[in-house]
C-alpha cells in the first residue's frame, strides 16, 4: 500500500502546482456540496415556523426564505465552475501520468530481453501497458480525487452532519457504514472477475483465429461442425463467467445505494420521533437526507475505483522493475571493420529444461570470412546463433568478437556492428520499403504521418536497388498493387514465406554491417532462387564495395554451405564434424549423407 | 485491417441502415431469450412506481404525522418506508439481473452465429479480408454490443419511465410548482444535446487514437527481437509517444467537456431546488396549496431525475456505437456462404473417376484465366501428378476440384455408375467427404495429437484404434509415442512437433478419412533426412489403393505416378509417364533437368493471399 503511494507520487511530483490548484478548488466545492443541504435545511426550517410567525413578521420570514433561496441559486453557480476546475485539474494529471507511465513501460519492454519474453505472452504485456496504465490513471486522477475526497469531503459531511444532529447522524451512519463495507469487498470480487473475463474473451479469441487461420484445413476436412463444438466451449465458459458477473453486478452493487436509503429511513422514522419531541427543525430532515445521499455517492466512486486501481498499480510497478537479467556493461566495443569471433566451449542449457540445447562448441572466424553451420532441426543451430547475437546472453568467457567478451560489452555496441536475419521472419505493418531500410528510419513516422496524396516520389537510392536485386525481390515487388510502396505485415498484403524471407534477407543487406548473420534464411525458397541468392551473399563477400562482412550462415541444406570456409555439424547440440564442405563430403558423416540425399531429391539422379 | 477489407464488408451505393432497423433485426437473435428480456421489462414500471413512492412517504410524514405529534403514524410510516426500499431493492436486482441475463445469452448466441457463418464463407472472401478484421467483428464487434445491451438500451428505457413517473407524480401534487421547475429542461436539452454530442465525437477520437496506439505496440512485441538487434527502440519510443500525445490530447479535451457537462447537472440540479423554494415560499408561508411535506417531495424528486439525464448521452452514444457494430456484423452476415448444391450421396458409388473437359477458370471476374482450357481423365485408383512452374496453374486446379473457389467454365464431371455427377452440383461439405486436399502447409489445431488427426469428427474422435492405426499407416505411430502418444499436446500451431511430424499428421489425416480422390499438393520445405524418408514412404502409402492427383515437387513421387500432367501458363502441354517425357526431351525434360524443387511462393498470377488456411503472422517468440 505505501509502496503502491511512493510509486505513484513519484510520477505524481512532477504536476505538483496542478495538484495544489485542484486542491484548493476541490475545498471550495465540497464547502458549496455541504452547504446546499445545510441552507436548504434552513429554508425549510423558516417556512416550517410559519405558523408562529404568520402574525406579522410572514413578509420578513418570506424575504429571509427568499434569501436563502438566492443564495443557494448563487451557490449552485458557484458549483459549476469550481467543481469543473477541481475534476480538470485533477483529472489532467492522471492523463499525463497514464501517457508517461505507458511509454516507461514500453521503454522497459524494448529493454527486456528474449527469456523474458519467452515467459510472457504479448498479449499479457499488451493488458498491463494498455489497460492497467489505464486503471493507474483511474487512481491517480479519479483516486487523486477520491483520496482527497476522503480527507476532505467525508469529514465535511459529517461535520455539518454532525453540528445539525450528533445522535441522527449515528443512526443514519450505522447502515451506510456496512454498506460501505460491503461494497470494498464486491468491487474487488467484481474486478477479479471482470479480469479473468478479459482472459476468456482472449482465450476465445486465439480459437476464434486459430479457426479462421486454419479455414483451409478444417473446409478440406469437412470438420466445420468439430469447430464450431470447440468454439462452443470456449464461448460457454465466457457466457457462465458473464452471467456471475451480471449478478453481482445487479445484486451486489446496488448494495451501498440500498444502505443510504436504509439511512434515510432512519432519518425519517428516528428523526421525526426527536422532531415531534422538539429537538430538531423539520427542515434538519432535509439537510441530512440530502447529505446522506451526496456521502453515499461519494463512498460509491471511492470504492470503484480503489478496487481497481491498487492492483493495476502494483501490476505496472512490477512490470517497470523487472530486472532485464543482462550482465553490467564493463567495456566499450567497436566494430569498424569486419571482426574475428571466436567460441570457447560454449554451452548452454535453457531455462526449465536440463539437457543443454548446445554443448562445448568451439570455433573461430578470421575477418571477413564465413563460418557455416549445419544441423537438422532441434540440433541447435538456432541456439547458437542466438548466442553469437546475444539475444540469449552466453555464459561469461565462451564468445568473443575483436577479443572482446561479448557478455561484456553493451547490447548496442555489439548489435550496432552486425545485420541480423533471424529464422522467423518479421515484417512491421508499414511499406515495404520502410521495411527493409529499417536502420536508416523510423518505419512506422514515415509511412503513416504522411497521407498517400502528398508523398512525394521516393528519392532514388541505389543501395535499394542493389539490395533487392541481390534478394531476387524485384519481381515480386512488380507484383504488389503498390510496389515498394505497399504496406505489408499483419494489416497489409500478406507476402508469402519465401517472399518474407527475402525482405528480411534485404534488410540485413541494407543494413551493411561488418557482422552479418542468416538464420536458416533460404528455407523457403525453390532452388534456382536460393542459388541466386547464395550468389548474391557470396558476391558479398568477395568484396564487392568495401570490405567482406565476417558472415555466419545457418542452414539445413548444404548447397548453401559449400563456400563456407568452415562449416560446423551440429546434432543434438554438439559438435558432430567439422571442416569444408570437401573435407566434410571426404568424412562420409551425417553431412555427407544428407547431401546425398538432398542432391538425390534434386536434379542429380535424373 | 487495410482499407480493401472495410470496403468490402459494406456494400455501395446502399445507404447505412437507421439505427431502429438495425435493432429491429437483432431482435432474432434475441427473441430465444426473450422471457428474460421481457421479465425485465414488465419490472420496469414496478421499481420505477416504488421508487416514486418514498417521497410520498416522506410528504405524508412532514405534513401529518409528524406535525400532529402522532408516533405511532411515523413508526408504521418509518416500516413502510424500510418495506417499499427493500422491495425497490430487490426488483431493481432481479430486474437488472434478468435483462442483463437476456443480453448476454444474445450476445453470445450472436457470436455463434457470426462465426460459425464465417466458416462457411468462400476462400475468394478470405482472399478480400484480412482474417485480423474477421477477428474483430467476431470478438470486438460483438463486444460493443455488449456493453450496449448491459447498459445502454434498457438502462435508458429504464431511467425514461423513472423521470416519466415522476414528473407525472410531480404533476399530480402540484402542476405549477411542477412548471416552475421544468423551466430549466430546455437548457438541459441544450446542453445534452450539444455538449453531449461534443464530447462523444471526442470521444470516438480517443478510442480511435488509442486503438493505434496499442496496435503499434502489440506490433512493436511482436517483433521485439528485430526492434532489438536492428537497434530500433529509440525510434519505436519516439513513435509511441507521438501516439501517446495524440491520444493524451484527445482525452484532455474530452476531459474538459466531461468535467463541465457533469459539473452543470449538478449545479442546475442544486439550482432548480433554489428556484422552486424561491417560488414556493409565498404559498408556503401564507398557507397556500404548497405544503411543507411537498417541498420536501420535490426536493427528493429533483435530485433524482438529473442523475439518469447527465448519463444520458453517453448511453446514446454506446447505442450508436452498437449500431454501427452491428452495420459490420450484418455486413459479414449477409455475405453470401459457400456454394450449395446436392447433398444427397450422388456419389456412393463413385470410384474416384473424374472428367475434365476444357476447364477454364479465374479467381477475379476481371482478371486473366489461371485454367485456360484443361481437359483430362483420372481412372479410378490412378495417381496422376501434376508438375508445372510457379504460376502455372498447378495449385488453383487441386483448389477448383475441391470447390474451394467456385465459377469454373467447362465442365468436370464425377463419373459414377449412377451416372456422371458435375462438380458444381454437389456441396462442397459432401464432395469433401470424397475428395480430400491436402495442403502444403500443414495447420496444427492447438489440441492434442488424437483431435488433429480426427480434427473433430464424431466418428473419428471417439475411435482410438483407428485413430492409431491410421497413424500407423503413415508410420507416424513410433514418432507420436514417442512424444507421448494420441494425448501429446501439439502447441500452438503445432510449435511442439517439427515440421516433418506436422507432415505426418496431415498424412494421418488421410490415412484415417480414406478419401475416393486425394489431392496433395506436396510440400517443397525439406526436413531433416530421417523425417524425410519418412515423409516419403508415407506418401507412397497414401498413393496406393485411390484416385490421386499430386502437385508434385518430389521426383521419387512424380515417378510413382501413372501419368504426369505438365501445365504451363493454366495449359496442358505434355501428358504422359516420366519415361515417355523424358524421351520426348521436352518441357518436362527441361524441368527434370533444371531441379524440380519449387518453392512455396504463392502461385504469382493468383490473388495476394489466396492460400486458405496459409499460415499467418508466422512470427513467434519461441525458441
Amino acid at each position: 500500500m505505501t509502496g503502491t503511494f511512493r510509486f505513484l507520487a513519484g510520477y505524481a511530483r512532477r504536476n505538483l502546482v496542478q495538484y495544489v490548484l485542484g486542491f484548493a478548488a476541490l475545498l471550495a466545492t465540497n464547502y458549496a456540496v455541504v452547504r446546499i443541504p445545510a441552507l436548504l435545511g434552513d429554508a425549510l426550517n423558516l417556512l416550517e415556523g410559519r405558523s408562529a410567525l404568520l402574525e406579522g413578521r410572514g413578509a420578513a420570514v418570506l424575504a429571509q426564505a427568499r434569501g436563502i433561496a438566492v443564495e443557494l441559486m448563487f451557490l449552485a453557480v458557484v458549483v459549476i465552475a469550481v467543481r469543473t476546475l477541481s475534476r480538470v485539474l485533477f483529472f489532467n494529471p492522471g492523463r499525463e501520468i497514464e501517457y508517461r507511465l505507458g511509454i516507461d513501460l514500453f521503454e522497459r519492454l524494448l529493454g527486456l530481453q528474449r527469456p523474458y519474453f519467452n515467459r510472457h505472452k504479448v498479449g499479457e504485456l499488451i493488458s498491463v501497458a494498455s489497460n492497467d496504465t489505464t486503471s493507474v490513471r483511474l487512481l491517480v486522477g479519479f483516486v487523486g480525487l477520491q483520496v482527497i475526497n476522503v480527507a476532505v469531503a467525508i469529514p465535511m459531511h459529517l461535520w455539518q452532519m454532525a453540528t445539525t444532529d450528533v445522535a441522527l447522524t449515528v443512526w443514519c451512519l450505522v447502515p451506510v457504514a456496512f454498506g460501505a463495507a460491503y461494497m470494498r469487498w464486491t468491487v474487488k470480487r467484481f474486478f477479479t472477475m471482470v479480469r479473468d473475463g478479459m482472459q476468456q474473451l482472449a482465450r476465445l479469441s486465439d480459437r476464434v483465429l486459430e479457426s479462421y487461420s486454419g479455414v483451409g484445413t478444417i473446409r478440406s476436412h469437412a470438420a466445420e461442425a468439430a469447430t464450431l463444438r470447440r468454439f462452443d466451449e470456449r464461448n460457454g465458459e465466457y457466457l457462465a463467467l458473464q452471467l456471475r458477473i451480471s449478478a453481482i453486478r445487479s445484486f451486489g452493487m446496488p448494495v451501498l445505494g440500498f444502505s443510504g436509503l436504509v439511512g434515510a429511513g432512519a432519518v425519517l422514522w428516528a428523526g421525526g420521533n426527536r422532531v415531534i419531541a422538539g429537538e430538531l427543525g423539520v427542515g434538519d430532515l432535509a439537510t441530512f437526507t440530502a447529505l446522506l445521499v451526496s456521502l453515499v455517492s461519494t463512498l460509491t466512486s471511492l470504492a470503484w475505483v480503489v478496487g481497481r486501481g491498487m492492483v493495476a498499480t502494483s501490476r505496472v510497478a512490477e512490470l517497470l522493475h523487472t530486472p532485464d537479467e543482462l550482465p553490467p556493461v564493463q567495456r566499450p566495443l567497436s566494430i569498424d571493420g569486419p571482426p574475428r569471433l571466436e567460441i570457447r566451449g560454449l554451452s548452454f542449457t535453457y531455462e526449465g529444461t536440463t539437457r543443454p540445447a548446445v554443448d562445448g562448441i568451439d570455433a573461430s572466424v578470421a575477418p571477413g570470412k564465413t563460418l557455416g553451420i549445419f544441423g537438422k532441426t532441434g540440433s541447435g543451430k538456432t541456439t547458437l546463433v542466438n548466442l553469437l547475437t546475444r539475444v540469449y546472453t552466453p555464459p561469461p568467457g565462451t564468445v568473443f568478437v575483436d577479443g572482446v567478451d561479448v557478455v561484456e560489452a553493451s547490447l548496442a555496441d555489439l548489435r550496432a556492428g552486425m545485420a541480423v536475419v533471424p529464422q522467423a521472419p518479421f515484417l512491421f505493418s508499414t511499406r515495404l520499403r520502410d521495411n527493409i531500410t529499417l536502420a536508416d528510419a523510423n518505419p512506422r513516422a514515415r509511412g503513416k504521418a504522411k497521407p498517400k496524396a502528398e508523398r512525394e516520389a521516393p528519392e532514388p537510392d541505389p543501395r535499394l536497388d542493389a539490395v533487392l536485386a541481390a534478394a531476387c525481390l524485384q519481381d515480386d515487388i512488380a507484383q504488389l498493387p503498390q510496389g515498394l510502396d505497399t504496406v505489408v505485415g499483419e494489416r497489409g498484403v500478406m507476402l508469402s514465406g519465401g517472399q518474407r524471407q527475402r525482405a528480411a534477407l534485404a534488410r540485413a543487406l541494407y543494413r551493411h554491417r561488418p557482422l552479418l548473420v542468416l538464420d536458416d534464411v533460404l528455407a523457403a525458397v525453390d532452388h534456382n532462387t536460393e542459388a541466386k541468392l547464395v550468389a548474391a551473399i557470396r558476391a558479398l563477400r568477395s568484396g564487392e564495395g568495401g570490405s567482406a562482412p565476417t558472415t555466419i550462415i545457418v542452414s539445413h541444406r548444404t548447397s548453401v554451405l559449400e563456400h563456407a570456409d568452415e562449416i560446423l555439424v551440429l546434432d543434438h547440440g554438439r559438435l558432430v564434424e567439422r571442416g569444408t564442405h570437401a573435407a566434410l563430403l571426404r568424412q562420409r558423416g551425417l553431412y555427407a549423407e544428407t547431401h546425398a540425399h538432398q542432391e538425390g531429391q534434386g536434379m542429380d539422379d535424373a | 485491417m487495410s482499407d480493401a477489407s472495410s470496403s468490402s464488408l459494406r456494400k455501395p451505393g446502399v445507404a447505412p441502415a437507421s439505427t431502429w432497423s438495425l435493432l429491429r433485426r437483432f431482435w432474432s437473435f434475441a427473441r430465444p431469450h426473450r422471457r428474460w428480456i421481457w421479465f425485465g421489462v414488465a419490472m420496469i414500471p414496478l421499481v420505477a412506481g416504488l421508487s416514486t413512492l418514498r417521497p410520498l412517504l416522506l410528504k405524508a410524514a412532514i405534513d401529518t404525522e409528524i406535525p400532529e405529534g402522532d408516533a405511532i403514524g411515523l413508526r408504521v410510516l418509518g416500516i413502510v418506508f424500510l418495506v417499499a426500499v427493500v422491495a425497490e431493492f430487490l426488483c431493481s436486482a432481479v430486474q437488472v439481473y434478468a435483462l442483463q441475463r437476456g443480453g448476454h445469452a444474445t450476445i453470445s448466441d450472436t457470436r455463434r452465429t457470426v462465426f460459425a457463418h464465417v466458416l462457411r464463407l468462400p476462400a475468394r472472401f478470405y482472399d478480400n479480408n484480412a482474417i485480423g478484421s474477421l477477428l474483430s467483428r467476431t470478438t470486438s464487434d460483438i463486444e460493443a454490443l455488449s456493453e450496449t445491451l448491459a447498459f445502454g438500451v434498457f438502462t435508458i428505457l429504464t431511467d425514461v419511465v423513472m423521470i416519466g413517473s415522476i414528473v407525472v407524480a410531480m404533476f399530480v401534487l402540484d402542476a405549477q410548482l411542477t412548471l416552475i421547475t421544468i423551466t430549466v429542461a430546455p437548457v438541459l436539452y441544450v446542453l445534452v444535446r450539444y455538449f453531449g454530442a461534443a464530447l462523444r465525437r471526442l470521444q470516438l477520437e480517443v478510442r480511435k487514437a488509442q486503438a493505434a496506439q496499442t496496435g503499434f505496440l502489440a506490433e512493436q512485441l511482436t517483433g521485439v527481437t528485430v526492434v532489438q538487434l536492428f537497434g530500433r527502440e529509440q525510434a519505436a519510443l519516439k513513435e509511441y509517444a507521438r501516439l501517446g500525445e495524440r491520444n493524451l490530447d484527445a482525452t484532455k479535451r474530452a476531459n474538459l467537456l466531461d468535467a463541465l457537462l457533469f459539473s452543470l447537472m449538478d449545479g442546475i440540479s442544486a439550482f432548480t431546488i433554489a428556484l422552486m423554494i424561491y417560488f414556493a415560499a409565498p404559498s408556503v408561508t401564507s398557507g397556500g396549496a404548497i405544503t411543507l411535506g411537498l417541498l420536501f417531495a420535490f426536493v427528493d424528486y429533483l435530485q433524482r431525475v438529473f442523475g439518469p439525464i447527465k448519463e444520458f448521452s453517453g448511453k446514446l452514444a454506446t447505442i450508436q456505437r452498437a449500431s454501427a457494430s452491428l452495420e459490420r456484423i450484418y455486413g459479414l452476415l449477409d455475405e453470401p456462404a459457400e456454394g450449395g448444391g446436392a447433398t444427397a450421396d450422388a456419389l456412393a458409388h463413385w470410384r474416384g473417376a473424374i472428367r475434365v473437359r476444357d476447364l477454364r477458370f479465374r479467381y477475379k471476374s476481371d482478371g486473366p484465366d489461371v485454367l485456360r482450357g484443361i481437359s483430362f481423365d483420372v481412372a479410378p485408383g490412378e495417381v496422376i501428378a501434376v508438375v508445372g512452374r510457379t504460376g502455372s496453374g498447378k495449385s488453383s486446379l487441386g483448389r477448383v476440384l475441391t470447390r474451394f473457389y467456385d465459377g469454373y467454365r467447362g465442365s468436370v464431371a464425377l463419373v459414377t455408375p449412377d451416372g456422371d455427377v458435375e462438380l458444381s452440383d454437389m456441396a462442397p461439405a459432401e464432395l469433401r467427404r470424397r475428395v480430400l486436399m491436402v495442403q502444403q502447409d500443414v495447420f496444427l489445431f492447438d489440441d492434442d495429437v488424437a483431435y488433429n488427426v480426427s480434427l473433430g469428427d464424431p466418428e473419428l474422435a471417439g475411435d482410438r484404434h483407428r485413430l492409431e492405426r491410421a497413424l500407423e499407416v503413415v508410420q507416424a505411430d513410433h514418432v507420436i509415442a514417442l512424444r507421448g502418444g494420441l494425448g501429446f499436446a501439439v502447441g500452438e500451431r503445432g510449435a511442439n512437433l517439427s515440421s516433418g511430424e506436422a507432415q505426418l499428421i496431415a498424412f494421418a489425416r488421410v490415412a484415417a478419412r480414406e478419401p475416393t480422390l486425394l489431392i496433395l499438393d506436396e510440400a517443397t520445405a525439406s526436413v531433416d533426412s530421417v523425417t524425410e524418408q519418412k515423409v516419403q514412404r508415407a506418401i507412397e502409402t497414401l498413393l496406393a489403393g485411390r484416385s490421386v492427383i499430386v502437385i508434385a515437387h518430389r521426383l521419387s513421387t512424380i515417378r510413382r505416378a501413372d501419368r504426369i500432367l505438365v501445365l504451363r501458363q493454366g495449359e496442358i502441354v505434355e501428358m504422359g509417364t516420366h519415361d515417355d517425357l523424358m524421351a520426348k526431351g521436352g518441357a518436362y525434360a527441361e524441368m527434370v533437368a533444371a531441379g524440380l524443387d519449387e518453392g512455396e511462393i504463392a502461385d504469382a498470377d493468383a490473388s495476394p493471399d489466396s492460400d486458405v488456411g496459409a499460415d499467418v503472422g508466422a512470427a513467434g517468440v519461441a525458441p
